[in-house]
């Protein structure tokens, strides 16, 4: 049910603000409602572990006997996702009544909500046509709002974003449709077994085409073309999303749509952790040197979320709770730092770095988020940004020093470019910029103050986040190995992802459960039949 | 046996931070600023508890400390870590000063910050530092030790560019953050490091246990290269933090902030650190033979370098700063020696002169409005004589002259140098020479400030005051501390080595294991060589300085010519390095990013002419292209299905 309701309910919501919205004021009370509501099903989501529906059938596949199913299903990583994306919604919805133009927020709240449906039905789909439509449909809302309310190149911007980013998942798109067509099936356990009678060679090009729709989407080094525009341009409050939540299904993809399918081989695995690296340290040079506020913050996204990469490649049983702690803290922090900047381009009328300056004295609690957001994005100890670059660290180590050493200097490098951009926005003087009348919001301060408080809680708890919290059941438990054929190279990484995921006491989790959720709705369905 | 739990000791700055961060927010509205006195008192209030209770835990401790576990921090199975805190008689020295003299400070930084406009943010962020440091001495693994060892580079950062209007004061914040986080790369991959034997040896106890255990012995040995490594790594980390050879570059940057910070967090406390983990980790380092003589000769090397840096300086707080860093690298020739105890006890004799020194430093600066560059002083003895007479008891103290605090220190290390081993009596012979060119330096600081006419203008002569009491009283307390604290060991006495025998239980048994040559030379023999190393410097500086005509400063107060080349030659290495990651930035901005863009644009521009090609309409753009792909997709899959596959 909460399933259901967290990916059907926000476009009943965005339907609702758009039919009875109306003027600004109970458009605005409607949407932040909606999504209020969202975010604590999220986390009712979370508390209440592992979770799936009953397979619906939604319509056959032209061209093979495969039905697509309506199929959804949650377990750790995908429900903190969840979160992620409706808290951040909702944190957009907040800021977004002063960032959008006077009488527009009815459109706005409309475009979000969407996204918030499609976001949270790509996390959830069990079933990978569906996942592949909510992946798709993402990208409308995006470019639309994009579009409609970002800055002065938004129009190409825009333009960018969603050509790249439907571009890049034509291969999957058609690699899907070839395994479909083969296979007859469309659950992502029905495709795993079907790939385990495929040869490495084949799997390897089929992975390639999912993958390279991932890359595009996380934005992975050099397939990050459309990213810098797209994140500058936004309005803040859809950049925050982006960052926080959107790009998260890419690396959520690489790990449950990619990792856990497909067996592959070691150059595989090392050249896409060097591809990781090669991006966290490029997005942290770009970031140093970038001129532009929300470009810094993009190029910053962009770095962290190659160590994410990088960290998944290892394979390293500690991979899980890394990833998993590095992207939720990276979507609070980044997603805070991005929505603060918004602010900061409305007080000063401008993004260059170089013009702005001294707001921690014109606007002390601004300053106060702003310089507290900057500084837990450094990952310094006690915020979930260390828990998860520290775990990172260790799973790279078990790869060698060498990848260990790079992803150091990606800490250094994140200092550098940090501490310049606090300096540049709320320290020294202001300088060549406007000083407009704006202040940061009763309501907007708090959302930012929680984020912050939500930072430090994790870094001092992270076992809220990577705790498994089904209640264990002996008799749904199926042993990994009968699940995963013995003779594939897939046992080393579907076991790694389901070791890693043995962190606490209950044995079957993530991948296995989704599996074996798959089977159970397979079975049911067959009945019906 | 009851006590008080040892979280209690952190707790009490933490709520000081809590509370005036919030009384700093919540007046920003205000003009006034909330008031001083319940400000001031409140900052002084919370460190002062953590003291008491530091006191009565103390007090009350067993021999072998107390270990208290709070939960669990991370657990992933293959990695465990947990708050926890360790209380021993190592801890408790390092506590016992840092409660006290940070709240010492505290109290004389009332009087300093008066009318300072952000008054309550600078208290908060004192708080937070003790806070940080207590978590850093009083945690019983490296991890918590590294939430303390960058929440006090933090506070640093936070508190150099306090006075953040000025962009030259945050640029040297960024310096020192970023200078530490190359320092504490070390400390993560040394944590890294151990981690990989076992997660469970990030424990300080655990790890001792290990390494002492008879029954190890073999398992030790082979696991050497993997102990060696991290030690070296633990050590880059200690010379970030404490400023050595060659991450010291940022120290006497960090003079930009208030002087109270300088003589807190630069001379007392934070930059000790280093010295205090290497003792913690002694059992470690003494199996590293190789990694102790690298210790030593860095240790050495610094103090030398910026002792002769010092002679160059002509800002009274940039001297103080080279010396602070001189007087760490004693502190790590006698960790490099094993004789930990030795330079914990010079990290507790240091804390109390250098915090006089740097106090008394900004309590000149207040009565001069400001002025920090030595050659517009002089004459203060008479104008500001309480200041002076504390002033000059922390140099007796510094150059070692006999009976103040920093000859029995000074003289324990000198004495475990030379008995160290057939390397001894060159260490011995560079650490003497190095305490005459302290004398000379700190007796040019002296004469310059104290003695002599006044160099600034008459105008300015007439507002030069003493200053208030709440300055005055932490510095005549810090002053009885450089003349008596080193009482606690005084090597000549006979019985009088209360300190060596308090930290044994600690450090006894592996400075044991590292074993000493047994040279015998007679103590005193060394405290006369010491004497006369003081006084010959002391002579010198004077013969050389008192009745020179100095000139008067034009500009910077950074020194010229050779000064200057010797004391920035580490900044100009720090800039090679920075300027190859620039050039890489700009590779990666100017080569990669335009060569992907020029790639995005090549496919975009084909992409672009077959769909103008195939359309002619004028529809929207974005719409022709999601239809294009849409065309695409179907096509390639009418081809898989028609052909039964790719591949």
């Amino acid at each position: 049910m909460l399933l259901h309701v967290l990916v059907l309910a926000p476009f009943v919501a965005a339907l609702l603000v758009a039919l009875v919205g109306g003027r600004g004021t109970s458009a605005y009370r409607l949407s932040l409602f909606s999504a209020a509501v969202l975010t604590v099903a999220s986390v009712a989501l979370i508390a209440g572990g592992d979770a799936t529906t009953t397979a619906i059938d939604w319509f056959k596949l032209p061209g093979s006997d495969a039905s697509v199913k309506y199929l959804l299903g949650s377990y750790t990583i995908n429900a903190w996702l969840v979160f992620l994306s409706c808290v951040l919604s909702l944190a957009a919805l907040v800021f977004g009544k002063s960032a959008t133009p006077e009488g527009e927020f009815k459109n706005f709240s409309v475009g979000i909500l969407a996204l918030l449906g499609t976001m949270n039905g790509a996390f959830l789909a069990l079933d990978a046509v569906l996942f592949f439509f909510f992946f798709e449909a993402m990208v409308i809302p995006a470019a639309l709002l994009m579009a409609a309310y970002g800055g002065k190149e938004r129009k190409s911007a825009a333009m960018n974003f969603a050509i790249y980013t439907l571009v890049g998942s034509a291969p999957m798109a058609i690699a899907l449709w070839y395994m479909v067509a083969k296979s007859g099936v469309t659950t992502a356990e029905g495709l795993f077994a079907f790939l385990q009678g495929q040869s490495i060679e084949t799997q390897t090009v089929l992975a390639i085409s999912f993958l390279i729709a991932f890359l595009v989407k996380t934005p992975i080094f050099p397939f990050h073309g459309w990213q810098a525009a797209a994140y500058a341009e936004s309005p803040a409050p859809l950049s925050a999303i982006l960052t926080g939540a959107m790009s998260k299904v890419g690396v959520y993809g690489i790990l449950i749509w990619v990792l856990s399918l497909f067996s592959l081989n070691e150059t595989f695995f090392t050249t896409m952790l060097w591809l990781g690296l090669a991006t966290a340290v490029y997005g942290g040079l770009m970031a140093w040197r970038g001129t532009d506020v929300k470009k810094i913050l993009a190029f910053s996204s962009m770095g962290h979320l190659g160590l994410a990469v990088a960290a998944i490649f290892t394979l390293s049983p500690k991979m899980f709770p890394a990833v998993l702690v590095l992207l939720v803290g990276h979507g609070l922090s980044a997603g805070s730092l991005f929505l603060l900047s918004g602010v900061a381009e409305r007080m000063t009328g401008t993004r260059e770095l170089s013009k702005m300056g001294g707001l921690v004295k014109s606007k002390p609690v601004f300053g106060f988020l702003f310089g507290a957001a900057g500084i837990i994005a450094l990952a310094v100890p006690g915020t979930a940004g260390f828990i998860g670059e520290f775990l990172v660290m260790l799973s790279l180590w078990d790869v060698g020093p060498l990848p260990t050493l790079v992803g150091a200097i990606c800490l250094v490098l994140s200092a550098a470019y940090m501490l310049r951009l606090i300096q540049g926005v709320i320290f020294g003087k202001a300088n060549q910029c406007e000083e407009n009348p704006v202040h940061l919001g009763v309501l907007e301060g708090s959302v930012i103050g929680a984020f912050l408080f939500l930072l430090l809680l994790f870094g001092l708890r992270p076992g809220i986040i990577y705790e498994n919290r089904t209640p264990e059941n002996p008799e749904t438990s199926v042993p990994a190995a009968e699940v995963v054929p013995a003779d594939s190279l897939a046992v080393d990484s579907l076991a790694l992802v389901n070791e890693s995921m043995n962190t606490t006491e209950t044995t079957v989790q993530t991948t296995d459960s989704l599996a074996k959720d798959s089977v159970k709705a397979n079975a049911e369905v067959t009945a019906n039949d | 046996m009851t006590n008080l739990p040892l979280w209690l000791i952190p707790l009490f700055p933490l709520i000081g931070t809590v509370v005036l961060a919030a009384i700093s927010l919540a007046s920003t509205g205000s003009k006034k600023g909330a008031s001083e006195g319940i400000v001031g008192g409140l900052a002084v209030l919370f460190p002062l508890l953590a003291f008491v209770s530091t006191v009565v835990i103390g007090w009350n401790m067993p021999t072998q400390g107390v270990q208290e576990t709070l939960g669990t921090w991370i657990d992933i199975g293959s990695f465990k870590a947990s708050f926890g805190f360790l209380f021993d008689s190592l801890s408790r020295i390092m506590l016992l000063f840092v409660t006290g003299i940070g709240t010492l400070i505290t109290l004389y930084s009332t009087g300093y910050m008066h009318g300072d406009r952000g008054f309550a943010r600078f208290f908060a962020y004192i708080n937070l530092f003790l806070f940080s440091m207590i978590v850093l001495v009083l945690s019983d693994s490296l991890l918590l030790t590294f939430l303390g060892w960058e929440g006090v580079g933090l506070c640093s950062y936070l508190l150099i560019g306090f006075w953040n209007a000025d962009v030259s004061n945050c640029k040297a914040a960024n310096k020192a953050f970023i200078v530490n986080r190359v320092g504490d790369l070390g400390f993560i991959l040394g944590m890294i490091t151990l981690a990989m034997v076992s997660s469970d040896l990030l424990s300080y106890r655990e790890l001792s246990a290990f390494l002492r255990d008879a029954a190890n012995v073999e398992l030790v040995n082979i696991l050497l290269p993997i102990f060696a490594m991290a030690g070296l790594l633990f050590f880059i980390g200690c010379t970030g933090k404490s400023a050595q050879i060659p991450l010291l570059t940022w120290l006497p940057d960090a003079m930009a902030g208030p002087t109270p910070v300088s003589a807190l967090i630069h001379a007392a406390t934070m930059v000790t650190s280093g010295v205090y983990l290497l003792a913690r980790l002694s059992d470690l380092y003494v199996l590293l033979p190789g990694v102790m003589t690298v210790v030593v000769l860095i240790g050495l090397l610094t103090a030398f370098w910026a002792a002769v840096a010092g002679l160059f300086q002509n800002d009274i707080k940039k001297v103080l700063a080279y010396s602070t860093i001189s007087q760490l690298g004693y502190m790590f020739m006698a960790a490099g020696v094993a004789a930990f105890d030795v330079s914990i006890f010079h990290v507790f004799t240091h804390a109390f002169f250098k915090a006089a020194l740097f106090l008394g430093a900004g309590a000149v600066i207040h009565a001069l409005a400001g002025e920090q560059d030595m050659r517009k002083m002089g004459g203060m003895l008479k104008k500001t004589p309480v200041t002076a007479c504390v002033m000059i008891f922390a140099f007796l103290a510094i150059i070692g002259f006999p009976g103040f605090a920093g000859f029995w220190s000074k003289d324990l290390i000198l004495e475990r140098l030379y008995v160290s081993g057939p390397m001894g009596p060159f260490l011995y012979m560079m650490a003497l020479l190095t305490a005459v060119i302290t004398a000379i330096y700190m007796g040019r600081l002296m004469v310059l400030t104290f003695f002599g006419k006044y160099r600034g203008g008459e105008e300015s002569e007439k507002h030069i005051h003493e200053a208030p009491a709440s300055m005055l009283i932490p510095m005549v307390i810090l002053s009885l501390g450089s003349i008596f604290a080193g009482f606690l060991w005084a090597g000549l006495i006979p019985g009088a080595n209360l300190f060596e025998q308090t930290l044994a239980p600690v450090v006894g048994q592996a400075q044991a294991a590292f074993g000493h040559a047994s040279v015998h030379v007679s103590p005193w023999l060394f405290a006369v060589l010491g004497t006369i190393a003081a006084v010959v410097g002391m002579a010198v500086a004077w013969k050389l300085f008192a009745n020179r005509r100095i000139p008067l400063p034009k500009g910077s107060s950074a020194p010229e010519g050779f000064g200057a080349t010797w004391t920035f030659c580490f900044d100009k290495i720090h800039g090679i390095v920075i300027s190859a990651f620039r050039v890489l930035a700009w590779v990666a901005e100017n080569v990669v990013n335009r060569f992907v863009m020029m790639l995005q644009w090549l496919v975009g521009g084909l992409g672009e002419l077959l769909g103008d090609f195939a359309s002619g309409l004028q529809v929207a753009k974005v719409r022709l292209q999601m239809a294009l792909s849409l065309v695409g997709v179907i096509a390639l899959v009418l081809i898989v299905l028609v052909y039964g596959g790719l591949l």
